[in-house]
């Protein structure tokens, strides 16, 4: 549910408007703007890379056995997981290069760059774009095994039903009675 | 609020079971660390047959603390106790899920690959 707000929030206060006035916006001292560019989190419906882009340069670069998992119970906070495997460090390497290119492509001409967050690049074993919406993992062969994404997003969460479990729980203990009659006892 | 000597529960399947604090990462005279702080710790516990041993000195993102955590829109944060995640030199955990709610700031503070292996983020 609270994923939804900061977005909602976000598309009130920033309409589409041409540069201009949104330069005047700027000068203005409309401080907040810049600092919504920054983090992945706030970018909100301006996502940079959409699903169509990322699948088209992952399989530009060759990239293996691409998995697209939406957004279900296990995660909310963006719509869709893109996992890809590389042969190599330096494959995986290319990977997260070509998605930022991408990027920077699709924006060019524009006065603000919005660039993907990128995490892990120095180590090449696993790799994380996130474009806000849409997050691509992108692991060599031995990490993609080590921690099996894919079961964790596609298993169904167990802890609900904990909940739910809880929850009658309460509702035994504790009937409501608004009436001034007394109880009647269920058998 | 955690400085060394603090000692912290372990949110993830690495094998460690218990931490302690003994150096944050960042300035050079730091005193508290906070959710999303990289610290040095020492294992106190670990579970037997895994890779980790205890007298191990790793690092650590800190995922919860007892220190209530602040949004810019007034709500507030607060765990009842104080975990934290194995991570290697990389970045990378060792374990591979985390338990437990994860706040999202972690996400703002670039820890995507804790956050996505959570179970539950707030």
């Amino acid at each position: 549910m609270w994923a939804a707000v900061p977005s909602l929030l976000l598309r009130s206060s920033l309409p589409p408007l041409p540069l201009g006035q949104l330069d005047q916006q700027l000068r203005l001292g409309f401080a907040g703007l810049r600092r919504f560019s920054t983090s992945p989190e706030n970018i909100g419906n301006r996502s940079f890379l959409d699903l169509q882009e990322v699948e088209k340069v992952l399989s530009d670069v060759k990239a293996g056995d691409v998995r697209i998992i939406p957004a279900g119970k296990h995660f909310e906070w963006a719509d869709y997981m893109v996992l890809a495997t590389g042969r190599s460090a330096w494959h995986v390497k290319n990977i997260a290069q070509a998605l930022v290119y991408k990027a920077k492509q699709k924006q060019k001409g524009n006065q603000q760059l919005i660039l993907p967050s990128v995490e892990g690049a120095e180590g090449g074993k696993w790799i994380v774009v996130d474009s806000g919406k849409v997050i691509v993992h992108a692991l060599d062969e031995k990490a993609r095994a080590y921690y099996d994404l894919e079961s964790l997003w596609l298993s169904e969460p167990p802890q609900k039903e904990l909940n739910q479990d809880l929850e009658k729980a309460f509702v035994k203990i504790r009937p409501k009675n608004n009436s001034k009659k007394p109880a009647k006892v269920t058998v | 609020m955690i400085q060394p000597q603090t000692h912290l529960n372990v949110a993830d399947n690495s094998g460690a079971r218990e931490l302690m604090c003994i150096r944050i990462i960042g300035a050079s005279n730091r005193r508290y660390a906070h959710i999303g702080d990289i610290i040095v710790a020492v294992i106190k516990e670990a579970l037997p047959n895994t890779p980790l041993e205890r007298s191990e000195v790793i690092r650590a993102v800190i995922v919860r603390t007892c220190k209530e955590l602040k949004r810019d829109n007034g709500m507030i944060i607060r765990y009842d106790d104080n975990a934290a995640v194995v991570i290697d030199q990389e970045g990378n955990p060792k374990g591979t899920r985390v338990f437990g709610a994860i706040a999202r700031e972690l996400r703002q503070l670039s820890f995507t690959k804790i956050v996505s292996l959570a179970p539950e983020v707030l």
